[in-house]
């Protein structure tokens, strides 16, 4: 018996780890796609007409040539498009994303603040949505065809249809002015001081804080945004869910299981949900953008000082760099949330991440 | 608890010039004059008297005996000295042209004189903007405040307060909520009446009607005149009109609008409108304008423009309108007062079309509108106009050649008699002289000027049984340190 040698080259640190390979690949594509962000957000914002000297200067000190010299030089606002945007690329490298016009503050400062109010209520929002979606959308499609359904499918396109503005108004209209139930508008209650910020979600920082009633009160005052907000995101996941469950009960597996007497609860658990929550996921990655980047009407009537808020204010002011700062902010949401989904898509399916 | 919209920017006096910070500042600082409530006339001592020369030109303030600081220290002409000469120092300030021209000089501790090159009977309505407030020089200064370009003292005035006011800012937050509690050194004559105020952040006036209505608030700042009907006994409302104007803008450079550079054009659009009409959509507290000066300053007419086709078809022959189509331009984005701009522009359409003047509508966001109808591009279009202060010599700005009526293609030379009537209210050397000549002026620009006012909208302020003592003013909108509890 002769021993035979083989020089085999030693397998690659992603060849190995398969999944390592994956989350290299896909922030590799983020990193380019968020450079594409920047530019777009960039360039769009640069061609937006109206004067953002007069507006940050006024009236009055922008018919001073010599402070409007000043004030363009200072802001490079003389140098082309592709200069501006190679010195707003450097600063953005540092951390800095400019100052606001309306303000003077640090855009980074600001949204400091505005990002995790939007968020709170968001993360709040979705996570109702995808409990009460999930069940209802379950349900709907076990009982297909029948009056639960038709019922639900009729629930869901309401939720879908209702003008989310206005059923803020109404929300508020009715659940405070009316019934007296929920708090007024705003994240606390006048009478309260904001938690030393950690987090800068309220809830999280007054229990960080050790201050129960505070959190009591700030978890009373995201109720009644999150529940308008969710129900748009629950009628959207409902009516997905049950079209992604249909598909998959409709499987010869399922069949099988089913063939084989498992009880229906286990077939829904280990099999149906498993098997359609690739679908789900993606629609959830989405709706969860969708809240984070478009609270504003929310925020507006339930006095949110969130990134709606800031976004309006900044539009409305021709504030160009808090313009900029939201598109970079919201570009950055939908990355994260894409890679987040990618990632868990790679851990549910390995056909994936081996791809 | 406060709920308005905010257009808050700063907590720092030198650098705000704009509603919010002008409500909450006032409770903080202190000027050299002030108005008494909802009175706009005539300028009141507030921390001191003053004294002016024959020529309006020399401006003496008397400091009153005995004010103190948030920290105790008295107020003295240096403080004055610092405070105005910060503003001058901060040129990017949108506040800093309030100081053009003024020369100001320490006399002994407790005198001051603000000196002009040319008569200024404006300067003591001036000297009542909160970005003029009288700062604590030693404190400011302490804390990275100078006179010149490099005043690093913004965010000290922030988070604390430096001033003589009623109130201390116990803390801001730009985009949510200022809270105010009683300043324990006040010796002025404005005892706070609430241990706390809070100015909340409520963009949305629907969202401040049901915060009043269900005892959340207890001040609304920004309802329209709809909604103050709505409200019940049980609350007051304070109407009256803003100082703010809106009008048409009827260009006269014939390279932008061949057709409106007419001034009989002017003059047709003028007598085809039905005021009245115009004013059922800006409620409660609106008024027609009568002029170009509202109704609360010196020179503003009695009664306004009425009505009158025969005299507007003759006007249009006259022009040489031949059936053109006329595109009006405005911000269909900003609403001024409650009054929204465009069921406005609508109906002054159909009023024009039966005057026999074709009129499409072009509405458009604010900001991409602002930059034409700054540079005097847009031929027709309806625009809105506030005062810097509250002194009728900001609405010299419609004459020809100056800064509104350039807007409109009119040059100086466009009607010497009316730039010659600006140059005598603004040069006025008293107060009889200056109104008859802000009277002439206002009188003019009805009948030649290539403006035509439409309504001056109105402010309401709605308040619950609480509260007491609610007046509106244009400079600071509601006079914080005035409000008391009821009872």
């Amino acid at each position: 018996m002769t021993a035979t040698t083989t020089s085999q080259k030693p397998a690659r640190l992603w060849q190995r780890w398969p999944l390592l390979g994956y989350i290299l690949r896909r922030l590799g594509t983020s990193v380019l796609l968020m450079l594409g962000v920047t530019m777009v957000t960039f360039v769009l914002t640069a061609l937006v007409p109206g004067d953002p000297v007069a507006a940050a200067l006024g009236e009055g000190a922008a018919s001073n040539p010599a402070t409007v010299a000043a004030y363009v030089e200072e802001h490079g606002l003389d140098k082309s498009i592709p200069e501006r945007y190679l010195i707003y690329l450097a600063a953005l490298l540092q951390g800095d994303l400019g100052t606001s016009i309306k303000t003077g503050r640090p855009v980074a400062t600001e949204l400091a603040t505005a990002v995790p109010a939007t968020v709170e209520i968001a993360l709040c929002a979705i996570v109702v949505s995808l409990a009460v979606g999930l069940a209802l959308g379950t349900i709907a499609a076990h009982h297909r065809g029948r009056a639960t359904d038709q019922v639900l499918r009729v629930v869901s396109l309401l939720g879908l249809s209702v003008p989310t503005f206005w059923l803020a108004i109404m929300a508020y209209h009715t659940f405070f002015l009316r019934l007296g139930v929920a708090p007024g508008a705003g994240r606390l209650d006048p009478t309260f001081t904001p938690p030393p910020t950690v987090t800068g979600l309220y809830t999280v920082d007054f229990i960080l804080g050790g201050d129960p009633v505070g959190f009591f009160d700030a978890l009373a005052h995201l109720a009644l945004p999150v529940l308008v907000l969710s129900l748009f995101t629950i009628g959207l996941l409902t009516r997905f869910i049950r079209a992604a469950v249909l598909e998959v009960l409709d499987t010869d597996y399922i069949r099988a299981a089913r063939a084989k007497g498992l009880p229906r609860r286990r077939v829904i658990g280990a099999y149906v949900l498993r098997g359609a929550s690739l679908p789900i996921l993606t629609v959830v990655g989405v709706a969860f953008g969708v809240l984070l980047s478009g609270t504003v009407l929310v925020e507006a009537v339930f006095a949110w000082p969130g990134l709606g808020t800031y976004a309006f204010n900044s539009a409305i002011n021709l504030d160009l760099p808090g313009v900029m700062g939201v598109g970079l902010v919201v570009g950055v949401i939908y990355l994260v949330i894409n890679f987040a989904v990618d990632l868990l898509y790679g851990v549910l399916d390995p056909r994936v991440r081996l791809a | 608890m406060i709920d308005t919209a905010f257009s808050l920017e700063t907590g720092d006096p030198g650098r705000n010039y704009v509603p919010t910070g002008n409500m909450m500042l006032h409770a903080v600082y202190d000027t050299l004059l002030t108005f008494e409530g909802s009175e706009e006339d005539e300028p009141i001592p507030s921390l001191a008297t003053m004294e002016k020369n024959e020529d309006a030109t020399s401006f003496t303030f008397t400091l009153a005996e005995g004010r103190t600081f948030s920290d105790g220290s008295t107020v003295n002409a240096d403080d004055v000295v610092f405070s105005l000469t910060r503003v001058q120092g901060m040129t990017e300030s949108k506040a800093n042209f309030l100081m053009n021209g003024i020369t100001v000089e320490k006399v002994d501790d407790m005198t001051i004189t603000l000196t002009t090159e040319d008569p200024s009977l404006e300067l003591p309505a001036i000297v009542t903007n909160p970005a003029l407030s009288i700062l604590n020089s030693e404190l400011v200064q302490d804390n990275g405040g100078t006179t010149g370009d490099d005043d690093a003292a913004e965010d000290f005035l922030g988070s604390a307060s430096a001033g003589s006011g009623p109130y201390l800012l116990d803390s801001m937050d730009i985009t949510s909520r200022a809270v105010l509690v009683p300043n324990p050194e006040y010796n002025g004559e404005y005892a706070p009446g609430f241990e706390r105020i809070v100015i909340r952040n409520v963009t949305e006036s629907a969202t401040q009607l049901i915060n009043l209505q269900g005892g959340d608030s207890h001040l609304a700042v920004d309802l329209n005149g709809a909604q103050v009907a709505e409200l019940g006994e049980d609350f007051t409302v304070t109407s009256k009109p803003s100082a703010q104007t809106i009008f048409l803008l009827v260009n006269q450079n014939e390279e932008v609008g061949q057709v409106t550079a007419d001034p009989k054009f002017a003059e047709a659009v003028r007598y085809a409108l039905n005021y009245e009409e115009l004013l059922q959509l800006a409620g409660e507290g609106s008024v027609q304008a009568t002029g170009v000066i509202p109704p609360m300053f010196t020179g503003a007419l009695d009664s306004g423009v009425a009505e009158d086709l025969e005299r507007s078809k003759t006007a249009l022959e006259e022009s040489g309108y031949a059936g053109e189509t006329i595109t009006l331009q405005f911000p269909s984005d900003n609403p001024v007062g409650g009054v929204e701009f465009t069921p406005v522009a609508e109906r002054v359409q159909a009023q024009l079309k039966n005057a026999g003047i074709t009129v499409e509508l072009a509405p458009a966001p604010f900001a991409s509108q602002i930059e034409p109808y700054v540079g005097g591009q847009e031929a027709f279009s309806m625009w809105y106009w506030g005062p810097d202060f509250a002194d009728s010599s900001s609405f010299l700005p419609f004459g020809p050649g100056e800064k509104v009526g350039l807007r409109a293609g009119w040059e100086a030379d466009a009607d010497p008699e009316i730039a010659e009537l600006v140059s005598t209210a603004a040069n006025a050397t008293s107060v009889e002289e200056r109104e008859q000549a802000m009277r002439e002026y206002a009188t003019a620009m009805q009948e030649e000027g290539p403006f035509v006012p439409l309504i001056v909208p109105g402010i309401n302020l709605a308040s619950s049984a609480t509260v007491t003592n609610v007046q509106n003013n244009t400079n600071w909108t509601l006079d914080i340190p005035l409000l008391q509890p009821a009872g």
